[in-house]
């Protein structure tokens, strides 16, 4: 696959993720840090058929937010049905630092790293 | 530039930093307005106090309690029903307001004396009440009345009283946000765990930052029990002080309000391990992902989706009426602090309009970041706007409705702009599924009034038609429809009861089998 459809294809995801969820945004980047890592590698591994710890209630939390977006990628978006798993992957990785980005590293909200609340 | 400037504004350089215009391409990362900053001087803001904030949106909706303001009468009155937190109990908490009316005199020798009496007074005066929340004012807090102890006092001499005391001064915050926060905080420190309560299910939530307007709350408990989940607690809206002493019981925190809320879960998670799970109960897409995703923590999804599946059938017709004769309307979504990300995708893709800008008065950064998230490019965003950069945003946009408060909906009236009032409603409940079809209905009968239509003529100047006869809604709305859709069997008015709430407090719920223990909860 080329780079710029893969671009294309993540631009994509981010968009869904930003008009329809809202755990990308809990209100401190360590918060932030916690919920992009936990909910998108819990749906990669959705998307990858891989087993998901789903036990802790924390990671239940994690697990019920991935389920829901595994499925909306999968219903909305055909092509990630022709991606094999290797791909899938990468696609899955670009959209995790993506969001990091948007959410955390290159956010310009300034209250993400205020100690108390 | 994505940053905006409002002409009206150009004397006050600094509000330009608190405006954007999502533009073609851009991200979060260009630009995000400031926010939950002090109130510039010279720019007449539409916030409310601190105090306003801890009592009117948070304290007040808990139904059962004796609310009393320690301070100038005024403090009290001039906030009081601002908001249409129903109860269960016939309104109790919304039908009295009470204050200690602090006077000059008191500045100078203090006021304990005066608290003490009032307290025993309003216990006296309602006998079946035994729970109360004091609320510190600019006044009391200035004169550094010890309002702790005078209540420490009150329940060691009245056995079976309990008293919360709400330390959130006018000043306490830039906005009644911070008041918002103080009284969250402040619930967890002194009240959560002081209370066992009795769990009768193996589903048990707290349901976080609800307060009841108009009946949100009772709808969305009405899907829970009908999940066969126990909601121990609902924070605040129609909730009982004791529940709320019990919180810390619960296995999950749904929350729905982050802005009011968020701390009061993340505190929770941190104290009692309890995990906090968003939600949002307006628009049908996203409430069936909310219950949907209630339904996975705790293994019952196909409860969840039966409820989906029913309500969608019933309701989803009567939606779609209404989108077909909202599309492309232009709306401006100018709330307090969080409905505009909750609404401003959902309303977009369920209901066909266009939100052309949104606002919030005392949202925070992070409000900021999902609202624009989830408008269009094109939408401007402005926080903590004054009333001049309102009207000069109506004049650019043009906007066929907006959703705001009474203060800046009845500016938005003269320039004969309809407003729906975003915090108390109209005919709501607006949440849930049959919830967002009065939403609907409710913008469709705004944009479409026929008496609104007069106000555009200005009698001075206009020509006033005498050959027309009397409009409706629908010769209205319908003129440019498509005979398949105005004759179509599959579309229909939203055809449910005036009071949805009434018959949903006397429901009884199916008992249902013991369900599997998960071993997580
Ligand atoms: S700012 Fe102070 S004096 Fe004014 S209403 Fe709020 S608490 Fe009362």
């Amino acid at each position: 696959m080329t780079e710029d459809l893969m671009k294309e294809r993540i631009a994509q995801l981010v968009d869904y993720i930003m008009k329809k969820c809202l755990w990308q945004f809990h209100s401190r980047a360590w918060d932030r840090e916690r919920q992009n890592a936990g909910i998108l590698t819990k749906t990669m591994q959705i998307l990858c058929e891989e087993p998901v710890e789903n036990q802790t209630p924390a990671d239940r939390c994690y697990w019920v937010d991935a389920v829901c977006l595994a499925d909306g990628f999968r219903q909305k978006y055909p092509w990630l049905d022709s991606m094999d798993k290797a791909e899938i992957k990468i696609l899955m990785q670009g959209l995790k630092d993506r969001i990091d980005f948007l959410t955390i590293t290159g956010s310009l909200n300034e209250e993400l790293t205020v100690p108390l609340y | 530039m994505p940053y905006h400037l409002f002409k009206c504004s150009e004397c006050i350089p600094e509000r330009k930093k608190h405006a954007v215009i999502k533009g073609h391409g851009e991200t979060l990362a260009d630009a995000l307005p400031l926010g939950y900053l002090n109130t510039i001087p010279g720019t007449i803001s539409e916030r409310g106090c601190a105090y306003c904030g801890a009592k009117h949106v948070i304290g007040t909706p808990m139904k059962d309690v004796i609310h009393m303001s320690h301070g100038p009468v005024g403090c009290t009155y001039d906030t009081w029903q601002t908001k249409r937190y129903i109860s269960d109990n016939d309104n109790f908490q919304l039908k009295y307001t009470y204050a200690t009316d602090m006077k000059e005199k008191h500045i100078v020798f203090g006021a304990e004396k005066l608290l003490k009496q009032n307290i025993i007074e309003a216990f006296r005066a309602f006998p079946n009440i035994k729970r109360m929340t004091i609320y510190q004012t600019c006044a009391s807090a200035l004169i550094g009345d010890d309002i702790n102890a005078v209540a420490q006092e009150v329940m060691e001499e009245m056995p079976g009283v309990d008293i919360f005391v709400c330390n959130s001064p006018g000043f306490g915050g830039p906005s009644q946000s911070g008041g918002h926060h103080k009284i969250n905080i402040a619930w967890i420190k002194q009240k959560v765990g002081t209370v066992e309560p009795k769990i009768t299910s193996d589903y048990v939530i707290n349901y976080v930052g609800e307060y009841n307007i108009q009946g949100d709350q009772e709808v969305m408990l009405d899907y829970f029990k009908r999940m066969g989940i126990q909601v121990l607690s609902s924070f605040t809206g129609n909730g009982s002080y004791d529940d709320l002493r019990a919180m810390h019981r619960a296995h999950l925190n749904v929350l729905e309000c982050a802005r009011s809320a968020e701390y009061i879960c993340n505190e929770l998670r941190v104290k009692y391990g309890t995990p906090r799970l968003d939600i949002d109960g307006f628009g049908f897409e996203p409430l069936a992902a909310s219950l949907r995703k209630v339904g996975l923590f705790f293994g019952i999804e196909d409860r969840a989706q039966a409820i989906i599946a029913e309500e969608t059938a019933r309701w989803k017709p009567e939606l779609d009426w209404y989108k077909e004769r909202l599309k492309g309307k232009k709306v401006c979504l100018w709330p307090g602090g969080s409905k505009l990300w909750h609404w401003a995708h959902a309303i977009h893709e369920e209901m066909g309009v266009e939100v052309v800008s949104v606002y919030t008065k005392f949202g925070h950064q992070g409000d900021m970041e999902k609202g624009i998230s989830r408008c269009e490019e094109g939408a401007l965003a402005i926080d903590d706007p004054n009333e001049l950069e309102g009207l000069e945003a109506m004049e650019m946009l043009k906007p066929d409705i907006i959703f705001t408060g009474k203060r800046p909906g009845e500016v938005a009236k003269k320039i004969r702009v309809p407003y729906l009032n975003a915090h108390a409603y109209h005919n709501g409940p607006w949440k849930g599924f049959e919830g967002w079809v009065r939403f609907a209905r409710d913008i469709y009968n705004a944009i479409y009034s026929p008496l609104h239509q007069l106000s555009y003529l200005d009698i001075s100047k206009d020509e006033i038609p005498t050959d027309k006869g009397f409009l409706t809604q629908r010769m209205l709305s319908d003129a440019n429809l498509s005979e398949e859709i105005v004759s179509s069997s599959n579309l229909r008015e939203y055809t449910g009861k005036y009071d949805i709430i009434s018959d949903l407090r006397g429901k009884t719920y199916p008992d249902f089998p013991a369900p599997k223990q998960l071993s997580a909860v």
